[in-house]
């Protein structure tokens, strides 16, 4: 199987590479919307900032081609990579996102404004009966802007940010999974879910 | 409740793993790209990993040892040391790196956080503030002879746009004597950022003794370094202390 990392020009793409490469997997680096006909799987990673993020995406022709991928083929976006499918985004201005999820991404307004470190995920919903994640399991987060979903019905899991406040933490819809925690810095775990998107939606 | 961080503090030099005291004296502490994997056997939260030979020479950071440590692990990295320039932050993240680690540049550059946080966001810089105290006065690492007010310095920091704090302890550092824990009840309750704190631990009740005022994350070096302890084994005492850990 062909899996490619999208390349905006910021991301943890070292990596990410590792994590694939540890499981098997040889990535495809693309910096090229073209090639994007040349893989089975996409996968954006997250360590980025959302306007040059879709700035980078606009200015080179992005857009559209993902969103025809996502018809037929499975998309795996990871903290900003999972965010920028939301309608709008609110870090450094205001961004138009790819929009196939009803949400907005905002500022965490919690008294620690930066979620970082490890935390559970309570899982409300099974994607499918393939993934086999304990309820409760812990992942790596690293952010401080969160999707806040119009409907709850795309969110697999939650997580909290303090005793108060819980965030979504996987959302799926047709051929797209977004994690705000980080599968490939979340050891054990973080390699089940890797391993069950390569796996997803494959007869 | 959080997960205490438990971090183990590396420093590199030479490709090789060091461990010195109070900043000085390094000796060494092993092969970065197995003890990695041991400590993320051993369940490790994150990684910090400082090159200190980039800050004495005018070289890049040890990149190298950044990729071959990141081919072998999947646990968060922060990368630091004498990092200078856009350019380097570019190339830890293409190489392993998942956060910057910024300390000595922030006293003569601090534009170099707005163009690491446009491109990579606020959540991927942690600022490393070195203290030394000195008759009851606060002063800085980088800076011996002029003192500060910390909290002042913390808050430029932030307004500058970074995500995380990583504050030493440099007067504490590799003497096992336990952390100042009265300049950390006071930083922690004035800053609303997670804060690591490094320096000075040798067991585990200094450790409960942080946890105790509010402190959650931390960085560990000589306790794993030259004591007979493991991430593993320090995690398991927290627990048993009901404290909340991750195995």
């Amino acid at each position: 199987m062909k899996v490619g990392i999208l390349d905006y020009k910021a991301c943890n793409l070292g990596s990410v590479f590792s994590a694939l490469y540890q499981l098997g997997i040889d990535p495809i680096i693309l910096n090229n919307p073209k090639k994007l006909s040349e893989i089975d799987r996409l996968i954006i990673p997250g360590v980025g900032a959302a306007k040059s993020c879709m700035d980078y995406l606009k200015f080179n022709s992005f857009i559209e081609p993902i969103k025809k991928f996502l018809v037929n083929k499975p998309i795996l976006g990871i903290c900003l990579g999972m965010q920028i499918f939301a309608k709008k985004l609110y870090e450094n201005g205001i961004s138009e996102g790819i929009g196939h999820i009803d949400g907005e991404v905002k500022k965490l307004d919690t008294k620690i404004k930066f979620n970082i470190g490890w935390k559970e995920v309570k899982f409300i919903k099974k994607i499918d009966k393939k993934l086999n994640i304990e309820d409760m399991s812990s992942f790596y987060y690293c952010h401080s802007y969160y999707i806040s979903l119009k409907k709850i019905d795309y969110c697999a899991g939650m997580s909290y940010i303090d005793n108060n406040n819980e965030i979504p933490a996987i959302i799926y819809k047709d051929n797209f999974i977004g994690t705000q925690f980080h599968p490939e810095k979340s050891q054990t775990n973080g390699n089940k879910l890797l391993e069950f998107f390569f796996n997803w939606k494959k007869n | 409740m959080n997960f205490i961080r438990i971090i183990p503090s590396l420093l590199l030099s030479n490709k090789k793993l060091v461990k010195g005291k109070k900043f000085t004296n390094h000796i060494n502490a092993g092969y970065p790209s197995s003890t990695c994997l041991a400590l993320e056997g051993q369940k490790c939260d994150e990684i910090f990993l400082i090159d200190l030979d980039s800050y004495k020479n005018d070289k890049d950071p040890d990149f190298d040892t950044l990729n071959e440590i990141s081919k072998n692990i999947s646990t968060p990295i922060t990368f630091g040391g004498g990092i200078k320039n856009i350019e380097q932050v570019k190339k830890a993240f293409k190489l392993g790196a998942d956060k910057i680690y910024l300390s000595q540049i922030l006293f003569r550059n601090k534009k170099i956080i707005s163009k690491i946080k446009d491109i990579y966001g606020c959540q991927s810089i942690v600022a490393g503030i070195n203290i030394i105290t000195n008759d009851q006065k606060l002063y800085l690492l980088e800076d011996e002879k002029k003192n500060i007010d910390i909290l002042d310095h913390i808050k430029s920091l932030i307004g500058c746009g970074v995500g995380e704090i990583k504050v030493t302890f440099v007067n504490n550092e590799g003497s096992e004597n336990g952390m100042n824990i009265e300049l950390a009840k006071k930083i922690i309750s004035n800053t609303d950022l997670p804060i690591i704190f490094e320096g000075g631990l040798g067991n585990i009740e200094q450790i409960i003794d942080m946890i105790k005022i509010g402190a959650n994350s931390f960085a560990i070096g000589s306790m794993i370094t030259f004591k007979d302890y493991n991430i593993f084994k320090i995690k398991q005492h927290l627990f048993n202390k009901g404290y909340k850990v991750r195995f």
